[in-house]
């Protein structure tokens, strides 16, 4: 006989109007064989242009969460694309690298004046294009066949207020924080307690799943599936995965998954195993 | 090698500047030089806290602007030796100074002073960054309630992020009574969810408001009440004793309640 607490969360009507959310961050990093590369985000991908202020924010709290994945003095190419940047903006970066250790050796862009200003700072130019840019810049299209990118690695609890959203499984060492929100294209796992907002298979992928050391959540989301926490979540101690199943989304003891669930690509959704 | 501790919380209104005049008072008791800046500029209430306003003459921003020097914009405390403030401007919009000119007035300060204690105004925008330009520590202050633990989470994200990592939490106007009866977030729970090492919890306690209206910190004027008590177990502690936290619950528990609460409370 097989023991499976799996409870069926309070899933709600209200499907969000776009289930496919772009799971880009708005600055990404990158590694590219010895180096990394930063890609700021291009013009014409958002809506609305981002001030630099914002930008350069986001990219220091992007760096300090991922500060242990690179070797010191890594040299980094940044990929300003078709984004003007200027002397200024570069020194800022520059300074903002060296805090991590990163020496900031490259610019590639395809604008001239940005060409102008990296090269009178002493940096390599890469001339782009858009079309050559492409292999860097993972675009927005929702795709749900498309691979994903490198799993993301964050060491630190995602607090309150911040965002994280990620081409790829993200993978959190600390809790997710009530006011927090993951959003990735592929699986989702956090190491500690969720209780803020979690987006797994962001471009649609119904397959993805939620695990968690212990389950607390606000809101899970899954593909374009939402479940918020019933009032009377009861709370368990054990590590749980949230998958969806032929009900929506589901809880389920860790331990057990892997042996009672199967992905059945009929059904579009997890079916319990016959044994 | 003076600290530089900011104390900041997110949410207006949970007692930043209480608690940083009564630990100011506190620490100055212990023989320390200190120093309170007020950062929190076109809403200054620091001064009315410590019941300097008659004295002030120049504020921060005459410092920035050049129009004084920097000790004589300085507040002696009337009843603590060692004890000044530097005030903030009130004519003076958040807006009218950046971070890099109050990370100067507060390094020049730090030469002469064994603790800058730096009083932030609510919000996380100009003020916040201007008042923790210069900080290598922070105290965040919380209160028991669900929207004050929030936004102390999302500052703690942003001081990380800013590379302040000496993070110390106080958990200001709990009511044991009220937790008891499971009314109110417990200590514990407030500490379980930012995940900071806490330094001291204040009780919630009439005399605080008594003695803010009159402009006294309660450390002076009512030694021997709990919150004050509370708040020189706190400067204690951020010289680096071992202070046991206070059991701030009634007689009327019994022993088991009283050992849970010992350590947490």
């Amino acid at each position: 006989m097989v023991f499976e607490p799996s409870l069926s969360t309070d899933n709600t009507s209200d499907a969000p109007a776009s289930p496919l959310v772009s799971c880009c961050s708005q600055v990404q990093i990158k590694h590219k064989g010895d180096r990394l590369l930063l890609v700021l985000p291009q013009e014409g991908e958002t809506n609305l242009e981002l001030p630099w202020s914002e930008v350069w924010q986001e990219l220091k709290h992007l760096l300090k969460r991922r500060e242990q994945s690179w070797q010191p003095e890594t040299s980094v190419c940044l990929v300003a694309g078709d984004r003007l940047v200027d002397t200024r903006q570069l020194q800022t970066i520059a300074k903002t690298l060296r805090e991590v250790e990163l020496k900031l050796t490259t610019v590639s862009t395809g604008r001239k004046q940005t060409a102008v200003a990296a090269a009178t700072a002493g940096y390599s130019v890469e001339q782009n294009n858009r079309a050559n840019l492409s292999p860097f810049i993972s675009h927005g299209q929702p795709n749900s066949t498309e691979s994903l990118a490198e799993p993301l690695y964050l060491q630190q609890t995602v607090r309150s207020g911040v965002e994280i959203r990620h081409a790829g499984t993200i993978i959190v060492c600390g809790d997710l924080n009530p006011g927090g929100v993951i959003i990735a294209a592929g699986d989702i796992f956090v190491w500690g307690r969720l209780r803020g907002v979690a987006h797994a298979g962001a471009r649609g992928n119904r397959k993805s799943r939620i695990m968690a050391l212990q389950m607390e959540f606000t809101q899970l989301r899954i593909a374009s599936t939402v479940a918020r926490s019933p009032q009377n979540l009861p709370h368990s101690l054990e590590p749980e995965v949230a998958f969806i199943s032929n009900q929506g989304i589901s809880l389920a003891r860790a331990n057990d998954f892997t042996k009672t669930r199967l992905f059945s690509p009929s059904e579009d959704s997890w079916v319990r195993t016959n044994n | 090698m003076s600290r530089i501790i900011v104390v900041t919380s997110g949410k207006g209104g949970v007692g930043k500047t209480t608690i940083t005049s009564n630990l100011g008072a506190a620490i100055a008791t212990l023989n320390r030089k200190v120093a309170l800046v007020d950062a929190d500029f076109g809403l200054r209430n620091l001064d009315l806290l410590l019941g300097l306003e008659e004295r002030v003459v120049y504020t921060a921003m005459d410092v920035i602007a050049g129009e004084c020097r920097l000790a004589q914009a300085l507040v002696k405390d009337k009843r603590l030796n060692g004890l000044v403030l530097l005030p903030a401007a009130q004519n003076r919009s958040k807006e009218s100074v950046e971070p890099e000119q109050m990370k100067t007035i507060i390094t020049a300060l730090a030469k002469g002073y064994d603790y800058i204690i730096v009083d932030s105004p609510a919000g996380i925008e100009l003020g916040f960054r201007n008042a923790i330009a210069a900080a290598q520590e922070a105290i965040i202050v919380t209160t028991p309630e669900i929207a004050a633990v929030r936004d102390a989470d999302r500052v703690i994200g942003l001081l990380e992020a800013e590379g302040v990592n000496k993070i110390n939490l106080i958990v200001n106007r709990v009511k044991p009574q009220m937790i008891e009866e499971k009314k109110m977030m417990s200590v514990e729970d407030v500490i379980e969810l930012l995940g900071v090492s806490l330094i001291g919890v204040i009780p919630d306690n009439e005399l605080v408001i008594v003695a803010t209206n009159k402009g006294e910190p309660l450390v002076v004027g009512h030694k021997d009440s709990l919150p004050a008590i509370a708040f020189h177990n706190i400067a204690q502690r951020l010289e680096g004793e071992k202070v046991p936290f206070l059991d701030f619950t009634s007689g009327d528990s019994n022993i088991l309640n009283r050992l849970r609460r010992m350590f947490g409370g």
